[in-house]
């Protein structure tokens, strides 16, 4: 396997007799910006969970500069330069906003953020003593993902990201992904196609666990079939 | 316990702690002494227990392991500096069991209620070594005859200097654990405890954690149970066993769990109760023990101090 930044090779996750995903194939370079799109049920969320080892594929490999994640404890992952925000926002919630993102950071060997940069990236500066309990939804999103930022990673992975804010916040949300991507790769699932279209990303469109189509979202958006798919009829 | 309260409450207690000699007579201060090596004891447990939300069941084994080294080593004759190399050997010991035992249970995956079990069964089997094994342990009588506290020419053996050298071992080592706990590596500790996955997700080595902090409070308690030894001058197999187990748990919980100088206190007030009790029937106190026990499982589980957290919030509901 040659050493790209991120690839997966012939992918394939059977739970007991439920095949969710079947023959992927995906690489992508540093910095390199990727949307996922597809119906509910689709194996979005178990394609990242693959990506990032939380879930070993039944088949096929998973491979980041060149080594293969599968079977790596999670933390190892991680120190590699993989974060995650995950689809259900998973915030410390015993923990206050900023000693949230202190956790994040001492995970990591490097802090490329400082502390103050990234609360006001995520608009929480004015709640950094709030506990992650008391946080509305919208504001644990942003915390989530503050803290994937702030472990420096090299390759971002957001679930749905922009579930449960407001338009304008969505808009925000792309504008913040846009100005992280100058640093790092980010893979974004997401159910929002307005958000997708302001990533203006390369699209994949994932349908019953298979890439169903892959190109510009332009494209993307533009097509019948994939209209089909999201409007049920296939 | 917000940090100022921690320290106003800290530094009265000792100031309290200091001067009590004045007013107190020798044998209440060996009492006190005493009870406060077991308040040391519950803080050990706390700083675990406290922090992570997982019980262990089996303290004693490492407060007991203690002070059997330290019996063991402080009585070998002609060896240097007894005191202080059965205290090294007790809580190296300690550490190393607790190391083995987190290295299984936690790099096992096993967490939570589990845990609990195993090392209840620890601290069965190891009360059942104590006495068995007569030849080493002196079986069910114990040993008798360990030497008070000598470091070279420094006696610490008076009823006085014996009293300040646990009040000072006892401030330092609740200092040391609080700040500990309080800093980066209580944070993360408490992120564990919050969302194991999320913390490992994040480069959190979650196994390799709760492994060294439970080490660190298995040598608090193994410094504890040396230090007793040390002072009563015997030890037997109840010092390892599972009444002491429960009663380290109670004595945390009674004193509000995850506050550390909490524990120390419940020790002091929990054992005054059982002095009292005993006095009229010494075989009332293990069911009353169990009794206490089986209520805070089931209507305290957060300890007695969250009594005045859950009276202020049921206030608030009745003013909204
Ligand atoms: N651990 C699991 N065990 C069994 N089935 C699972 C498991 N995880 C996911 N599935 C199933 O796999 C399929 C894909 O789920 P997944 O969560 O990946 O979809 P998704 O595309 O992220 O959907 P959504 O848009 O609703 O988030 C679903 O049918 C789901 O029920
Ligand atoms: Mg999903």
């Amino acid at each position: 396997m040659s050493s790209s930044f991120l690839r997966a090779e012939k992918i394939g996750m059977r739970f007991g007799g439920l095949q969710v995903l079947s023959d992927i194939d995906l690489e992508i370079g540093e910095r390199s910006l990727t949307a996922i799109i597809g119906p509910n049920g689709a194996g979005k969320s178990t394609f990242l969970n693959v990506l990032t080892g939380v879930l070993r594929p039944t088949e096929g490999v998973v491979a980041f500069r060149g080594q293969a994640i599968g079977g790596l404890p999670l933390h190892r992952i991680a120190r590699l330069g993989i974060a995650r925000k995950f689809q259900i926002p998973s915030i410390f919630s015993s923990l206050t906003v900023v000693e949230n993102l202190q956790v994040a950071r001492w995970g990591s060997a490097r802090t490329e953020w400082p502390e103050d940069e990234l609360l006001e990236m995520i608009g929480l500066r004015d709640r950094r003593s709030v506990q992650g309990a008391e946080l509305a939804h919208g504001e644990k999103q942003w915390l989530e993902i503050g803290m994937a930022i702030a472990s420096s990673p090299t390759l971002l992975l957001l679930d749905e990201p922009t579930a449960g804010m407001t338009p304008q916040e969505t808009a925000d949300t792309a504008a913040l992904i846009h100005r992280l991507n100058k640093k790092l790769a980010v893979i974004a699932v997401e159910h929002d196609i307005s958000f997708v279209r302001a990533l203006g990303a390369d699209t994949l469109v994932l349908h019953q666990g298979r890439f169903f189509r892959q190109g510009p979202f332009a494209e993307i958006e533009a097509d019948e079939a994939v209209r089909d798919v999201y409007l049920g009829r296939r | 316990m917000r940090d100022p309260s921690w320290l106003i409450a800290f530094a009265i207690g000792l100031l309290l702690l200091a001067l009590l000699p004045t007013w107190v007579d020798s044998y209440n201060l060996t009492v006190l002494r005493d009870a406060l090596i077991f308040g040391l004891f519950a803080a050990s447990l706390d700083f675990f227990w406290g922090r992570t939300g997982i019980l262990c069941f089996g303290h004693s084994v490492f407060f007991g392991l203690g002070a059997y080294i330290m019996a063991l080593v402080s009585m070998t004759p002609d060896i240097p500096l007894p005191s202080l190399l059965g205290l090294l050997a007790g809580i190296t010991g300690a550490g190393l069991l607790a190391g083995a035992v987190g290295y299984f249970l936690f790099f096992g995956g096993v967490r939570g209620s589990y845990f609990t079990i195993v090392t209840l069964a620890l601290s069965v089997i190891a009360q059942q070594v104590a006495v068995s094994w007569s030849s080493v342990t002196g079986g069910d009588t114990g040993l008798i005859g360990i030497p008070p506290l000598m470091f070279g020419g420094l006696d610490l053996s008076g009823d006085v200097a014996s009293y300040f050298t646990v009040v000072a071992l006892l401030a330092t080592v609740l200092l040391g654990l609080w700040a500990l706990s309080r800093g980066r590596w209580g944070r993360i500790l408490t992120a564990i405890s919050d969302n194991e996955m999320r913390a490992a997700a994040l480069g959190h080595n979650a196994a390799l954690r709760l492994t060294m902090t439970f080490v660190i409070s298995a040598s608090t308690a193994a410094l504890a149970g040396a230090l007793y030894v040390a002072m009563a001058g015997l030890v037997a197999p109840d010092l390892i066993g599972l009444l002491l187990a429960t009663e380290v748990i109670v004595w945390v919980a009674v004193g509000g769990r995850g506050t550390l100088i909490g524990p120390v206190v419940g020790a002091v007030l929990v054992q005054r109760a059982q002095q009292e009790i005993s006095s009229f029937n010494p075989s009332l106190w293990p069911l009353i023990i169990g009794c206490v026990f089986v209520l805070i499982v089931f209507l305290l589980p957060e300890g007695v101090l969250s009594i005045g957290t859950r009276i202020r919030a049921l206030f608030r509901r009745g003013a909204a």
